[in-house]
């Protein structure tokens, strides 16, 4: 039917992206669905992760081979073509330092964003992040040492140094599903232990986990700074495999994509989360890789994408108002001893009840 | 009776034109067990929204143990071991019952984002608190609720566990807002006989509002009566109860 379908290639690009938004989904469902704080700014800190990878790798790889080439201008480009894959030391050592310095910095400004909100009310929290989200987008447009409305590019991938360009995106979606894995544990024990208890108390009743000791602000703002990082990584992650980088890649329409993929999925469970990035990166890899086959010029494939991903939450909420992958109650060891208990009492006889 | 654990000195709380609160000043002795009665709306509510840190006082003073806790956020408060409830039950209704007392605790290990992650770092202190909250439900009657959702469970029953859940932690002082409402006559008596239990075993303290002047009566040891933000009386239940003041603020105006 589709001769030019190559099937290997389709689930390489569509790994990586999965793996890319799946991050990003589980750090929202983190903030929206186990602890109620409606972030509708998650883009910014995607965007911050990106735009760290691309300039500290731009500007690192010039700096180290002295190119005096603003990493925009076109010697620039063509410097970072040239040097770019010399030194697979210099790559790898580029990722990581990004990696790391992605989480921690859009980590931080998640952190200090929302500790001035957290006091004026949670209603402010969202509106609060979504301005931001669209003040940074308009400073990266302007601002050129980062490129400006063109952006960066010729970002090194870090396994740039491999002549085989297959099996370097091979090799780099292990890397991205690698990240996936690692973040989906990381949500998957806290969400499952006392401080997930916590953070759902805190979704309930703001006011009643006050009133019980727990610090609200305090816990919001480690979850944000915990939500922002993993989008700062997923930034990161992205920066490498589009190898460039513009302020169009963040508009505001990333962040909504991301809350259909929770919403899809099943708010407050992880694996939802990347159940509904699954499918909505699915739809819009298969819309990319068969659109140049049917030749479609009335309707752009941009257009059918959001009518499949709003059909899609439509029928699923009408039939499965928890998504996909439904909440489920908190497991802790605490349920253990609750049936060691319950075992025991079984086993006393008659006796039970008043002891 | 025994020195004061906590004490209210001269307190006020305005709310634009209503004064909640007009200069209260009362103390709660350490095992004591104490009612703080009064109509609707005289302020009883007010008084443990001041004294537990939702409000800042608007003159007056509030201490704890040797410690002026005014000013304080609510959970500074708690984790002084001053516990309260609410009026209406304010339960977590997406946790369970089991789960709701569990969040009690203050500090737990867990509780912590970088140690949350490695359940052998706090496995036995939850593992330990499950066990202890069990033992708490059934001692109550409420065993078999432990896996059920908050919103599967009777008013009375809510208030309950409201008042259970504050008894896994080692606070020593309890503001418990109408503990008794909506609960059966018996339960209710059941519930006091708890609370004086409590307070004999553990030596924990007691500041009860309470409706139910016919439950409440039998169990307190000294009741305190609001009336207009002021206080119109105090004394042992029976004083209070043959007060004309008492009597006429009751009945009518
Ligand atoms: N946040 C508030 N803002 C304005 N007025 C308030 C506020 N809280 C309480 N009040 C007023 O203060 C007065 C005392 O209220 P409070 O809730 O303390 O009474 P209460 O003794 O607990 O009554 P009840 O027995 O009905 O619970 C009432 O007139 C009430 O309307
Ligand atoms: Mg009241």
């Amino acid at each position: 039917m589709l001769p030019s379908f190559d099937i290997l290639g389709f689930l390489v690009s569509w790994g990586t992206f999965l793996g890319i938004y799946a991050i990003l989904a589980i750090s929202l469902n983190l903030e929206v669905g186990l602890t109620g704080m409606a972030n509708f700014g998650k883009v910014a800190f995607y965007g911050i992760g990106a735009y760290l990878a691309a300039s500290l790798s731009v500007y690192t790889v010039l700096a180290v081979y002295h190119v005096a080439a603003a990493p925009y201008t076109t010697e620039g480009i063509i410097a970072l073509g040239k040097y770019g894959g010399a030194s697979p030391a210099l790559d790898l050592g580029i990722f990581a330092a990004s990696l790391m310095l992605g989480f921690i910095i859009a980590g931080c400004v998640g952190y200090l964003l929302t500790y001035p909100t957290l006091r004026v009310g949670p209603a402010f929290l969202g509106i609060t992040l979504l301005a931001f989200g669209e003040l940074l987008r308009i400073f990266l447009l302007n601002y050129q040492p980062l490129g400006a409305s063109k952006g960066l590019s010729g970002i090194p991938h870090p396994f740039l140094w491999i002549p085989d360009p297959v099996l370097r995106e091979r090799l780099y979606v292990l890397v991205v599903l690698g990240f996936l894995a690692v973040t989906l544990w990381f949500a998957e024990r806290i969400t499952n232990s006392p401080f997930g208890r916590v953070l759902k108390a805190v979704r309930d009743d703001e006011v009643a986990a006050l009133c019980m000791g727990k610090h609200v602000p305090r816990v919001k703002a480690t979850v944000l700074f915990i939500g922002s990082g993993m989008a700062g990584v997923a930034g990161v992650l992205l920066a490498f495999y589009m190898s460039s980088v513009n302020p169009n890649m963040f508009v505001p329409a990333v962040t909504f994509n991301i809350w259909a993929m929770v919403i899809l999925g099943g708010m407050g469970n992880n694996k939802g989360a990347v159940v509904g990035a699954a499918i909505i990166t699915f739809v819009d890899r298969i819309l990319t890789f068969i659109t140049p086959n049917l030749g479609i010029t009335i309707i752009t494939p941009d257009y059918i994408r959001w009518m499949i991903v709003g059909i899609l939450i439509v029928l699923v909420l009408m039939f499965m108002p928890g998504g996909l992958v439904p909440e489920k109650p908190i497991k802790t060891p605490a349920w253990e001893a609750v049936e060691s208990l319950e075992k025991e009492s079984k086993e006393g006889g008659s006796g039970g009840g008043e002891a | 009776m025994t020195k004061p654990i906590l004490e209210v000195k001269d307190l006020a709380k305005y709310f634009g034109g209503v004064k909640a609160l007009d200069g209260v000043t009362l103390e709660v002795p350490e095992r004591g067990v104490i009612g703080l009665i009064g109509p609707n709306g005289s302020g009883k509510t007010t008084l443990f929204n001041v004294v537990t840190g939702f409000y800042v006082p608007t003159r007056g003073e509030v201490w704890y143990a040797g410690e002026r806790i005014d000013g304080l956020n609510p959970n500074e408060v708690f984790l002084k071991g001053l516990v309260r409830t609410f009026q209406i039950p304010r339960l977590f209704p997406s946790l369970t019952v089991l789960e709701n007392v569990l969040l009690t605790p203050p500090r737990q290990v867990g509780e912590r984002v970088l140690t949350a992650p490695f359940r052998s770092k706090w496995e036995k202190q939850e593992k330990e608190l499950a066990r202890k909250a069990v033992a708490l439900l059934r001692k109550f009657g409420l065993g078999e609720y432990v896996r059920a959702r908050v919103s599967e469970l009777s008013a009375a029953h809510m208030k309950m566990i409201e008042t259970i859940r504050g008894l896994i932690t080692d606070a020593r002082v309890y503001l418990l807002d109408e503990p008794a409402a909506g609960v059966a006559y018996t339960t209710a008596r059941e519930l006091f006989t708890f609370i004086k239990r409590l307070r004999d075993e553990e030596g924990l303290t007691f500041f009860i509002i309470e409706h139910r002047l016919e439950v409440l009566m039998d169990f307190v040891d000294y009741v305190y009566v609001l009336h207009n933000g002021r206080l119109l009386s105090e004394g042992k239940p029976d004083e209070v109860m043959s007060d004309p003041k008492v009597i006429e603020a009751y009945i009518g105006r």
